[in-house]
């Protein structure tokens, strides 16, 4: 870690990758501008074949325009390279991507490989198993002392829940009397009177008013 | 360089003759300078050019004003080159300061719409060649299209320092990857 050399050490970050994808952009560069130069001496063919068929050199003119076709044909095929290139061009970065993508994967993978590591079996049956003798001995430590409350105290809790039962005892029957009240006015109906007995009783009073009249 | 562009409209002082001799009154001399910087950054930005030798520039139709029969002496030149190199606006190319490099953008300005563009296109992290970044048909309606390769790279070379971008100059090789 120079001072002096500070600015020129860190590594460069340009991989051959790069350089390969810079030469195919720099042959394709190449290629643009020989179109170019191709376009513009068709256009200058163009011109001159016209200049000369207006002199009448109909030959001459000729002879320029199947340079000119062949230098048409010849812009058509650097078409196809281009195309050739900028495919390889795009490839080559695609895959610079994907080298991307697998280092992240890796970088992922060995960090959860590290976490697993501190993380290792035999630990978690001992930390489990002696999470489980810990609730073991609560429970023991638990029945102990309910064991020893028991001879006193069990009498207490008894008499307690007598008490409570007892004090809560008048309160059962006034819920439960609307019932046996209507069962028992079923059953404790008068009968009806008949009507011989009013009858009965009306011819007594008749007779009665009878007798003393 | 030598080309004029029809179009360039020269403000009024370059058609009044004391604007071509160096005034002798300090205040109205920096004025004088001043316009003439504008003018000069104006000029240059219009012509799409950076390079001006100053041994060529009586001829300029900038600095020589045939209408008027004034033109600029290369001691005033100097001057006004120099005071654009106090910003930055430009530099001298060789020893004897006859060759400059004018830039309407600092190459700090430079840089950064260069780094603009190339975020902006999602290019950080790829190379590029230099031609692509001036004459590429991306390029076309960047302000830096047609700027040429001697100050791009020197632009480069401070967007380098700034870790932003490596220049690639080797085995034949130009170009630049960006970050």
């Amino acid at each position: 870690m120079g001072i002096i050399f500070g600015k020129r050490k860190h590594a460069s970050r340009v991989t051959e990758q790069d350089k390969a994808v810079l030469q195919l952009k720099q042959q394709r560069d190449k290629l643009k501008q020989y179109q170019k130069k191709i376009e513009l001496a068709l256009a200058k063919d163009r011109e001159l074949a016209k200049q000369l068929l207006t002199e009448g050199k109909k030959d001459r003119a000729k002879l320029l325009l199947r340079k000119k076709r062949y230098q048409e044909q010849l812009l058509e095929r650097t078409d196809g390279q281009l195309e050739n290139l900028e495919r390889m061009t795009h490839d080559l970065e695609f895959a610079q991507v994907e080298v991307q993508v697998i280092n992240g994967l890796k970088q992922g993978n060995e960090a959860l490989k590290k976490v697993n590591d501190l993380l290792k079996l035999e630990d978690v049956e001992r930390i489990l198993e002696e999470t489980r003798e810990g609730v073991e001995k609560q429970e023991e430590i638990n029945a102990l002392l309910s064991g020893g409350l028991t001879e006193e105290d069990e009498e207490a809790v008894e008499a307690e829940l007598h008490d409570i039962i007892e004090h809560s005892l008048p309160n059962v029957p006034e819920g439960l009397l609307p019932v046996r009240e209507s069962e028992s006015e079923e059953e404790s109906l008068p009968d009806v009177p008949t009507t011989p007995v009013k009858e009965k009783m009306k011819s007594k009073v008749r007779e009665r008013v009878a007798l003393e009249a | 360089m030598d080309k004029m562009p029809e179009q360039f409209e020269f403000p009024w002082q370059h058609s009044f003759p004391p604007f071509f001799t160096l005034q002798p009154h300090s205040e109205t001399r920096a004025r004088q300078i001043s316009v003439w910087r504008a003018l000069i950054l104006d000029y240059f930005r219009f012509a799409k050019t950076c390079t001006l030798d100053i041994r060529e520039a009586s001829h300029h139709p900038l600095f020589n004003n045939a209408s008027i029969n004034r033109k600029l002496d290369n001691e005033f030149i100097l001057a006004a080159l120099s005071d654009l190199q106090r910003t930055q606006n430009a530099a001298p190319v060789d020893k004897q300061r006859h060759r400059w490099e004018i830039y309407w953008h600092t190459l700090e300005e430079w840089g950064n719409l260069i780094y603009n563009y190339v975020t902006n296109r999602g290019a950080t992290g790829s190379v590029l060649t230099l031609f692509e970044l001036t004459q590429g048909e991306d390029v076309q309606d960047e302000e830096f299209c047609g700027l040429e390769t001697d100050v791009l790279v020197k632009a480069l070379r401070v967007l380098e320092g700034e870790g932003k971008c490596e220049v690639i100059t080797s085995d034949d090789l130009e170009g630049v990857k960006f970050f």
